[in-house]
């Protein structure tokens, strides 16, 4: 069930979140500059972020060894399959291309999983932890942080996707 | 179980006392002594299981030499592919560089030995240690991808070791600290990945050898004391009843393990193992001992300052290119790693990789 709202986004980037260790927030993701990447599946298949513009897109830093990671994937699962207009990107960090098809063999993920083999953008995206998820409006701009596993069964989804759609504006981000 | 960065930041500044209670470790005798050197025969065999247009592979052999406790000796192989035997040029990290032609099915097979023995440091008595060159000082009090040496990790160390009098005060109150703060993870896959900042920032201090030795390298780095991670495998059995710190059988595919050194003036390179501490809290029977356990407490008072000469060193390399790969440089280079058209292959993954490792210990 969805918790009220206790994020609130600004839109033109005045915030003012709380952020606790438990239960984790969503807090707003730092202003500075998150290059667009392109990046191959296992299969060699290459998705590049910019492809969803127009979109809110949830871009989700992850490992197969990160054992919250695991736990973490299937509810991300769940919300990509509520969701309207938001994607989901995943991106395994530093991780062989067999572990990765091993891993997805056992646990079938229907959005991509890409393959950031050298931590090229994990770096540039600043992500020191495992797993990280931004969130990003529909003009592909980070609005949304956590730096841990995250409970998004929880998410209301089209109050997300209604946020992270319009600009300008003080939007309620419904989070845990 | 989690770690909060808070609460350990906070615990950081206090020296636990356990160091200073020698008779905590007397119940359970674990005794290192240098004197017996052991020779090992270790085989590696591997072959790949979907080969699949041009393979390679790269095979740590063992590169170590330290006249007072480890010579790497030959390595020798049989193998349909073409090899080389090829080190790093950072660290001289040793390891078989092998490739096939596509529709060859690859096989090799690496015979090396190595000789080494006991470690004991004698902490009180400081003597005529070889003194560290520049070079090596700057490479192991450096960074690496995994282990940074500002940021989280020189808070974190700062405050753990506090106002410590002198390097081996800081060195033992870093080793002390992660005794405490960290854990073994039973459900981490192989040795771990060792990435210490995410370890800090994460709170999750939670992990197997390359993790938690790594966390161990990046504090005593970040405080100014050279130190190096060791990675290796284990050969034999422990000879003082520590099942959890030897090789169960012959067959030592999955007996990796990475040890640890600091550098401290008149002693020298100093052994330093807190993740075997943690290995023997969570695994010596019957599992899950505190660390007031007699048989954890002789660990954690050994080693610091002592290893047992059951486990044999592969190299000190960290961010290792491999030749020709067309994949990233590895964090380290503890197991077999290879390439097929598809890709990389999981190192973690010895089944369906495929590669085997034995040992055996052959007369000297």
């Amino acid at each position: 069930m969805p918790i009220a709202a206790a994020v609130v986004l600004n839109v033109l980037g005045v915030s003012a979140f709380a952020q606790s260790e438990s239960p984790p927030r969503l807090i707003a993701a730092p202003q500075d500059f998150k290059p667009a990447f392109t990046l191959e599946d296992s299969d060699r298949v290459a998705t590049a972020l910019n492809d969803l513009h127009g979109r809110p897109v949830i871009v989700h830093f992850f490992a197969t060894w990160c054992e919250p990671c695991r736990v973490e994937l299937p509810a991300l699962q769940r919300l990509a399959e509520r969701a309207g207009t938001l994607r989901v990107l995943t991106i395994s960090v530093a991780e062989p291309e067999a572990r990765v098809r091993t891993f997805l063999d056992k646990m079938p993920l229907h959005f991509p999983v890409l393959l950031d083999r050298d931590r090229s953008v994990a770096r540039f995206w600043n992500v020191s932890a495992l797993p990280t998820t931004y969130i990003l409006d529909a003009r592909l701009q980070p609005r949304l942080f956590v730096e841990s596993d995250y409970p998004w069964d929880e998410v209301d989804v089209p109050a997300l996707e209604t946020s992270l759609s319009n600009g300008g504006e003080q939007h309620a981000v419904p989070s845990p | 179980m989690q770690y909060h960065r808070r609460d350990l930041l906070k615990a950081g500044g206090a020296l636990t006392a356990v160091a200073a209670m020698p008779g905590f470790a007397r119940a359970q005798s674990f005794a290192p002594k240098p004197g017996t050197w052991r020779k090992f025969e270790i085989v590696t065999k591997l072959e790949i299981a979907k080969p699949e247009g041009k393979v390679q592979a790269w095979i740590p052999v063992p590169s170590v030499n330290e006249a007072d406790w480890f010579k790497s000796g030959d390595s020798k192989w049989t193998t349909n592919g073409t090899a080389s035997l090829q080190h790093d040029a950072k660290y001289k990290a040793g390891f078989v560089h092998v490739t096939w032609d596509a529709g060859q099915s690859p096989v090799i097979e690496i015979v090396s030995t190595a000789t080494t023995q006991d470690r004991a440091i004698d902490l009180s008595k400081p003597g005529q240690a070889a003194a560290l060159s520049d070079s090596d000082r700057k490479l192991y009090t450096g960074p690496t991808a995994l282990i940074p040496t500002d940021g989280i990790v020189k808070q974190t160390s700062d405050k753990i070791v506090g106002n410590a009098a002198n390097d081996i005060d800081k060195a033992r109150r870093i080793f002390e600290w992660v005794v405490e703060n960290t854990a073994r993870n039973a459900s981490t896959r192989g040795c771990g990945i060792g990435d210490v900042a995410a370890m800090l920032t994460s709170g999750n201090l939670t992990g197997k050898c390359a993790d938690l030795n790594a966390l161990y390298v990046g504090l005593a780095r970040a405080a100014g004391l050279p130190a190096r991670d060791v990675y290796g495998i284990r050969a034999a059995p422990s000879q003082f009843g520590y099942k959890s710190l030897g090789a169960g059988s012959a067959n030592i595919t999955k007996s990796q393990h990475c040890r640890a050194e600091v550098y401290l003036e008149s002693l020298g390179w100093v052994p330093v193992d807190p993740a075997d501490v943690r290995k023997v809290a969570l695994e010596e029977p019957p599992a899950n001992l505190p660390l007031s356990d007699p048989k954890v407490a002789a660990a954690r008072a050994t080693l610091f300052g002592a290893w047992e000469g059951n486990w044999l060193a592969y190299n000190f390399g960290h961010d290792i290119a491999l030749p020709g790969a067309q994949g990233p440089a590895v964090e380290f280079l503890m197991y077999p790693q290879a390439e097929t058209v598809a890709g990389r292959l999981d190192c973690l993954d010895p089944d369906t990789f495929r590669y085997s490792i034995t040992a055996r210990e052959v007369s000297v």
